[in-house]
């Protein structure tokens, strides 16, 4: 009975409060129902809040993405709980019923102003996540500049105990002694829509990353290119030089069986096109390479996107690129088949490598289900029922999923498919009663 | 009021050492923190400049840089002649 008063009912629970988690718990809020939003971060707006610009419109990213996260936390009938972990979820009759632990984050979040503070105060230095590592960060942090909720957060496994941050903080929201708070809940369906993981590009040795301080991934790139960028500007992070010669490797861990993931991950041409383009902008002088397989520009605006890169100058290659070297001064040479023009290996150099990551499922969802199995597809994202006409269902009745934890695609596609989501979820829990 | 304020990382103590990794990442950063300080204490430099004269590791002079930056320690001062290399100094206190 206790346990009972305890859980908190629902309609739907919505897993994941990106770009496709919000739109979908928007959409269903503002039909009526009672939503549940769970993510795992510190704070809603999964990866599309870290980028620049979307393509081929090049419209600010964040622009789009802060309103949609303010409008979320504002939404009456969305309840958020972030920094939260499922820990199962189990089919009872008509409702799915289950356990979320919502993570100390060491500070209180009602009364946390994010005036920063204990930042300030805060003598530890270690990698910051949100920013790919290219800069440090304190152990109380608040996540990015952008955050919502916007609370700093207690890096206990980096934290020295030195107390400097509870003795600065103006608002008393420093409590080492939070605990790890369980929730059950009680929803009747569920929304998966906990988008992907990106690839590991030490993954791929021979391209030299982690090793060559020169080479970055695709997401180091967007970092360096937003307003609340890492450095001052486009820099080289071994040296801190302004690259005058960028070149990109396309396909670094997609249709690569050699890493296990064969397929196309779909927006890595388009994001290459759209920050070579930024690059031109931030870098005028620069020159910009785009090493191909081939250029897939499907969607509406993209072939006509590629072509203005093209005539921006930035060069595109058909070559796949076999290694990379560092040379003495931190330039780089690459080695590649040049396609068109024999298929001979030939070698150029470059200050400065992107590798341009592909896209990986997220899956770990599925060992929440505790009585039903929640099908995989054959390249790991969730599977989808019934692709073409009702492509959110899932294997199991009342579950449901949204966005990239299906298949790869882009934002316009995510948000589309997280539309259509919401409209099969509300469909589903009006067919019950 | 104070003694509460006091408490929580008290309590936490009790059951739970500091971080080792934390501590050698403070010494790491103070040690550089200060090196680079006295680098740019009498004038801006580039980033080979500090390297230069501290003989540090390139990529972690240019990693703890920008982490200075970000927390308002230095600031941009100019770029070079060749466009290649900002010069950093030491932002005023004011």
């Amino acid at each position: 009975m206790d346990n009972q008063d305890k859980v908190q009912k629902f309609d739907v629970m919505v897993i994941g409060g990106g770009i496709a988690g919000e739109e979908a718990a928007l959409n269903l809020a503002k039909m009526g129902f009672k939503i549940i939003l769970v993510e795992k971060d510190y704070s809603i707006g999964g990866k599309m809040v870290h980028l620049s610009k979307v393509f081929p419109t090049l419209d600010c990213s964040a622009c789009i993405t802060t309103p949609k996260m303010s409008e979320t936390t504002r939404e009456p009938n969305i309840t958020i709980k972030t920094y939260s972990e499922i820990k199962e979820i189990e089919k009872s009759g008509n409702h799915f019923i289950g356990k979320i632990i919502k993570k100390p984050r060491f500070v209180d979040e009602d009364t946390c102003t994010g005036c920063q503070l204990c930042e300030d105060v805060c003598p530890v230095s270690v990698d910051d996540q949100y920013q790919y590592d290219l800069v440090g960060r304190k152990a109380i942090y608040i996540p990015f500049a952008i955050a919502l909720p916007k609370v700093a957060a207690i890096d206990l496994d980096n934290c020295i105990l030195c107390g400097a941050c509870e003795k600065v903080c103006p608002a008393n929201s420093i409590d080492f002694t939070e605990k790890p708070e369980e929730i059950l809940f009680e929803v009747t369906s569920v929304l998966i829509a906990t988008g992907f993981n990106l690839f590991d590009a030490g993954k791929k040795v021979e391209y030299g990353y982690g090793r060559y301080k020169n080479v970055i991934h695709a997401m180091q790139m967007e970092r360096q290119l937003v307003p609340t960028r890492p450095f001052n500007t486009v820099l080289r992070p071994k040296d801190g030089k302004s690259p005058d010669n960028i070149a990109y490797v396309l396909c670094t861990g997609s249709r690569d069986k050699s890493v296990g993931n064969p397929i196309c991950s779909q927006i890595c041409c388009m994001y290459s096109i759209k920050q070579a383009q930024l690059l031109m902008g931030a870098l005028p002088m620069a020159d910009v390479t785009i090493y191909y397989i081939d250029i897939r520009a499907y969607g509406k605006g993209f072939q006509e996107f590629y072509q203005q890169t093209k005539d921006m100058d930035v060069e595109f290659v058909k070559g796949k690129i076999a290694k990379i070297e560092e040379k003495e001064d931190g330039n780089l040479e690459l080695f590649y088949e040049d396609i068109e023009n024999g298929g001979k290996v030939k070698t150029a150099e470059h200050d400065m490598v992107v590798l341009a990551v592909g896209l990986l499922p997220n899956n770990e969802i599925a060992s929440v289900f505790k009585d039903e199995e929640l099908e995989l597809d054959p390249f790991n994202y969730i599977k989808q029922k019934d692709k073409l006409i009702n492509p959110a269902l899932t294997s199991i009745d009342g579950v449901f999923v949204a966005g990239t934890a299906a298949s790869p695609m882009d934002i316009p596609d995510t948000i589309l498919s997280a539309g259509a989501a919401s409209a099969e979820v509300a469909g589903y829990i009006r067919s019950l009663k | 009021m104070e003694n509460k304020k006091q408490k929580t990382v008290d309590i936490l103590k009790e059951t739970r050492k500091a971080s080792e990794n934390g501590k050698i990442r403070v010494k790491e950063f103070m040690g550089i923190k200060k090196k680079i300080k006295a680098s740019l204490k009498l004038e801006s430099k580039t980033i080979p400049q500090i390297i230069d004269e501290t003989k540090l590791d390139a990529s972690f002079v240019t990693y703890s840089l920008m982490t200075m930056m970000k927390y308002g320690d230095v600031q941009v001062d100019k770029i070079d002649d060749d466009d290649e290399y900002y010069f950093y100094k030491l932002k005023e206190v004011k």
